[in-house]
């Protein structure tokens, strides 16, 4: 009884603060942008092709390289493929690969993260140096070496991208977390029996969301933006599949040719997109940061 | 933001902004060309690293091989570099190959020729050729046992411009000359036929023990390639071109050899052959004026006005070579499919190769339906190869499967009646077994990624599932090799390192190598007893029938899937240069090349 009431004004509290959040993060009207720029590319992407259905499965060589018109909004490519329909296409693996792998990140970089904080001492400092070692090699680096060795699908490539990407996520969520362990919630906790487990699950990960969230959309913007680099390179997802960084690399080659539908609609898409995603994880830490709060 | 994502999304709008205006911009300047030098650009990511006109493995690369050449002329020069396929006496040290009637040796006549320090050339010269690859077969790279020099059984003297070199047994003279005493180089015995730096010059190639000796120097010699321009080694050369810089970074330049006694006069006195890192930084140099002789992809052909415009012509270097995806006929999933010749016939009536020549590679592909190269007119070209037994058409290849006991199951075909009946599935094929391969296909070209994305999807209308998997060449040709079932690399099913053509032949295009059982690049472990019997017959029978039947054989049995023949490279030469006809064997002749306004 007594931790019902005791909870209930906390409760409260946070949800007050999130709304106070909420309303900071209205305010701000580039996240907002940011916000609407990526719900108009999930619709794009996902909805798009319900309402402007093309083959993306097979190729037609007497349809190439046209130029946009009626039939062709945006053209056609080196292989036939409608070029918008392309951009839809290449666009849900893109947008998918990197909010998975950008979870993904999120999710390995928070646990590390939370258990290293909190356990502190030799585990804290074997974990980190792990993480400094890491963030030592460049990510791209160990994305080509490894999609030169494998040609990875494209739950091998979200797979891949999270492994490499959760290192930043990680210091982040452990600064968090040894400020928060000697709150007195948490040792409270501890001095009335809970487990360690609770004590980070109930206490340090909840109390963290503001910094796991902020650090989830720029590690998803991040995810995006490494695809591309790999699909550029040609080492993203295997065809019929592509990806806005694939339709990049193909489209470079015709940089030359005047075929600038298949250069401009796909760079354009991870300019926006990524930049949304910054923008809104901008405005997501402001909106968190008590010190800004008037 | 920190900085890591501040740099990435920078990076990313540079990106983007950058290939945004590349395409808005137009063309370089275009600079004057000196009349008495040339630049020529090699293939992008190669770098010259071998003078010494014997090939080993580590150093085995056809410009490699075009740069001796123009230092130490081959005893018969036969190449393409005269428009066709033949014997150019012109580069040659020999003006004469006289057979016995017996078909069983040979007498050659050398010319009268002299080393650039005056001495003549004579048979012991070639004799010093011979002893050393007869001692040290094993490291040249040219050596395919049974093949030269096992087939060659005496070296004799006639006199200083006269030899006799006996076989085994009869062979076709047509292809001892184009692919075994093309390999021939006479070398400056007088200078070279030392056991080290130090040592006199003496007959030590005569005995084995002395000829590996000599193999040893020549080689240690040849490694230094920051000696190339100094060491006086290189310097007696019979070609029309001398070693004047040699850069280990690449940069090669040639110049006139002032005693050059030869048929093939230099036209220009000094030739930069310059080395790039990447396509595009050839495309940059040759944009800007910097090189007069170089190259473009094919994809680059709808621009070619810009190229005219700035005073180049662009022409397409059609390769004596053939381009195929070999079948793993031993792979445990999917061989026992592949050995069946009706699956093969639905696999290649699935590619519509003529669509795949035209659009995929600009036209500047020919197409291809057997072992013998079809980029040029020849006699080895039989009719039925030529006229394409198995046209595109994904309907009749659909009804191959289904009238053998496959039907549709969710677009992919299956084997639902198993057994070695006519209308059944075949040997060794399980019912419900899918037919669905995966090709390991070299990346790094759009041009290969975009006819891999056109056969994948013929194939599916086909009902064959076809998935592409990329990798580097070098990566493609190591995972890829000769395999037994049970070894665990036997997991590829199909291969592809053809971007710029999967084999290129010597002149005579035989498939021992092939296409034999057992042969060293028969990748896929192909095996017909008949396709042997004519491989053989095609080495040793004078008539052109022999291999026009192991043409015939082949473009129906199908050892490999067929496909377009792509050019070698699509050549950019400046205009006024003219004088020379580009080489299928894919060799460059600096000698052939003039300024002629």
């Amino acid at each position: 009884m007594s931790a019902v009431l005791n909870t209930s004004p906390a409760a409260e509290t946070v949800v007050a603060g999130y709304r106070l959040s909420l309303r900071r993060f209205a305010r701000n009207r580039l996240a907002v942008a940011g916000l609407v720029v990526v719900v108009l590319f999930l619709l794009f992407c996902f909805v798009g092709p319900l309402l402007y259905e093309t083959d993306q499965t097979h190729t037609d060589l007497t349809q190439v390289n046209l130029a946009p018109s009626g039939a062709h909004l945006l053209g056609t490519d080196a292989v036939g493929h409608d070029e918008l329909g392309r951009l839809m296409y290449g666009g849900k693996v893109s947008l998918l690969v990197g909010l998975a792998a950008g979870l993904l990140a999120t999710v390995i970089g928070t646990l590390w993260g939370a258990v290293a904080g909190y356990a502190g001492g030799w585990v804290d400092a074997v974990m980190m140096r792990v993480v400094d070692a890491g963030i030592a090699i460049p990510a791209l680096f160990i994305l080509l070496v490894v999609s030169a060795v494998t040609s990875p699908g494209t739950l091998g490539l979200v797979v891949i991208l999270g492994l490499v990407s959760w290192l930043v996520p990680s210091r982040l969520v452990r600064a968090e977390t040894l400020t928060l362990k000697g709150r007195d919630y948490v040792l409270t906790l501890r001095a009335t029996g809970g487990t360690h487990g609770r004590a980070v699950t109930r206490h340090i990960l909840p109390n963290s969301v503001s910094t796991i969230v902020v650090a989830a959309t720029f590690q998803i913007a991040d995810a995006i933006l490494l695809i591309a680099y790999v699909s550029y390179l040609g080492l993203g997802v295997r065809p019929p599949s592509t990806d806005w960084g694939g339709m990049l690399s193909t489209g470079l080659t015709a940089a030359y040719s005047g075929r600038w539908w298949l250069i401009v609609p796909p760079g354009l898409a991870i300019i926006l997109v990524v930049c949304a995603f910054n923008a809104i994880g901008d405005g997501l830490r402001d909106a968190f940061d008590v010190r800004g709060r008037g | 933001m920190n900085h890591a994502r501040t740099g990435l999304v920078a990076g990313a709008v540079l990106s983007a902004g950058t290939l945004l205006l590349a395409g808005c911009s137009g063309s370089g300047d275009t600079s004057s060309t000196s009349r008495d030098s040339i630049n020529y650009a090699l293939p992008a990511n190669f770098t010259p690293n071998w003078i010494l006109p014997i090939g080993t493995a580590a150093h085995l690369n056809t410009n490699n091989r075009s740069i001796a050449d123009s230092l130490w002329e081959r005893l018969v020069a036969y190449d393409g570099s005269t428009g066709k396929i033949a014997w150019n006496k012109k580069a040659s040290i020999a003006t004469a190959a006289d057979f016995a009637a017996d078909g069983k040796s040979v007498t050659f006549t050398l010319g009268n020729r002299t080393w650039s320090d005056g001495k003549p050339i004579t048979s012991r010269d070639v004799e010093f050729w011979f002893n050393l690859i007869k001692a040290n077969k094993e490291q040249w790279a040219g050596y395919t046992p049974g093949q030269s020099p096992d087939n060659w059984t005496a070296f004799k003297t006639v006199d200083d411009t006269h030899f006799t070199i006996t076989f085994d047994k009869a062979y076709n003279p047509q292809w001892m000359l184009a692919n075994e005493f093309s390999e021939i180089t006479p070398l400056p015995q007088h200078v070279w036929d030392r056991t080290d730096a130090s040592a006199e010059v003496s007959d030590a190639d005569r005995t084995a023990a002395g000829a590996k000796k000599v193999w040893t120097y020549l080689n240690t010699a040849a490694k230094n390639i920051a000696g190339y321009e100094k060491d006086a080694l290189w310097k007696t050369i019979s070609g029309p071109y001398a070693v004047k810089s040699f850069s280990t970074s690449g940069k090669v330049v040639l110049t006139a050899n002032k005693k050059y006694d030869g048929g093939e006069k230099p036209g220009i006195a000094t030739v930069n052959l310059l080395p790039f890192t990447t396509t595009d930084a050839e495309k940059n140099a040759l944009r800007s004026g910097g090189v007069d002789y170089g190259y473009i992809e094919a994809t680059d052909l709808d621009q070619k006005e810009q190229f005219t415009a700035q005073g180049y012509a662009v022409k397409p270097w059609s390769g004596w070579a053939i381009t195929y995806m070999p079948y793993n006929f031993n792979n445990p999933a999917m061989g026992a499919v592949f050995k069946q010749l009706y699956a093969r016939q639905a696999v290649q009536r699935s590619i519509d190769q003529t669509s795949l020549a035209k659009v995929i590679f600009n036209g500047t592909a020919v197409t291809g339906y057997g072992p013998i190269p079809q980029g040029q007119a020849s006699d080895f070209l039989s009719p039925a190869q030529k006229d394409n037994p198995y046209p595109f058409s994904t309907s009749a290849a659909r009804e191959l499967l289904t009238a053998h006991g496959w039907s549709e199951q969710g677009g992919v075909m299956v084997c639902a009646e198993p057994g070695t009946g006519d209308s059944q599935c075949g040997e060794g094929v399980d019912k419900g077994t899918k037919f669905e391969m995966e090709v390991l296909s070299q990346s790094g070209s759009t041009v290969t990624d975009n006819m891999m994305s056109a056969i994948q999807s013929s194939l599916a209308k086909t009902g064959i599932k076809f998935s592409i998997k990329t990798a580097p060449v070098n990566s493609v040709l190591s995972q890829t090799p000769q395999c037994t079932a049970s070894q665990s690399l036997c997991k590829w099913q199909l291969s592809f390192f053809g971007t710029a053509g999967s084999w290129y032949f010597s002149a005579f295009p035989t498939g021992d190598s092939l296409f034999q059982t057992k042969g060293g690049s028969n990748f896929g472990n192909y095996s017909n007893p008949d396709v042997d019997k004519l491989i053989t017959a095609s080495t040793t029978s004078t008539s052109t029938q022999a291999i026009q039947d192991y043409s015939a054989a082949l473009a129906k049995d199908l050892p490999v899937i067929w496909l377009p023949e792509p050019v070698y490279q699509v050549s950019v030469v400046k205009n006024g240069l003219g004088g020379f006809t580009q080489d299928s064997l894919a060799n460059f002749h600096p000698a052939q090349w003039k300024w002629t306004n």
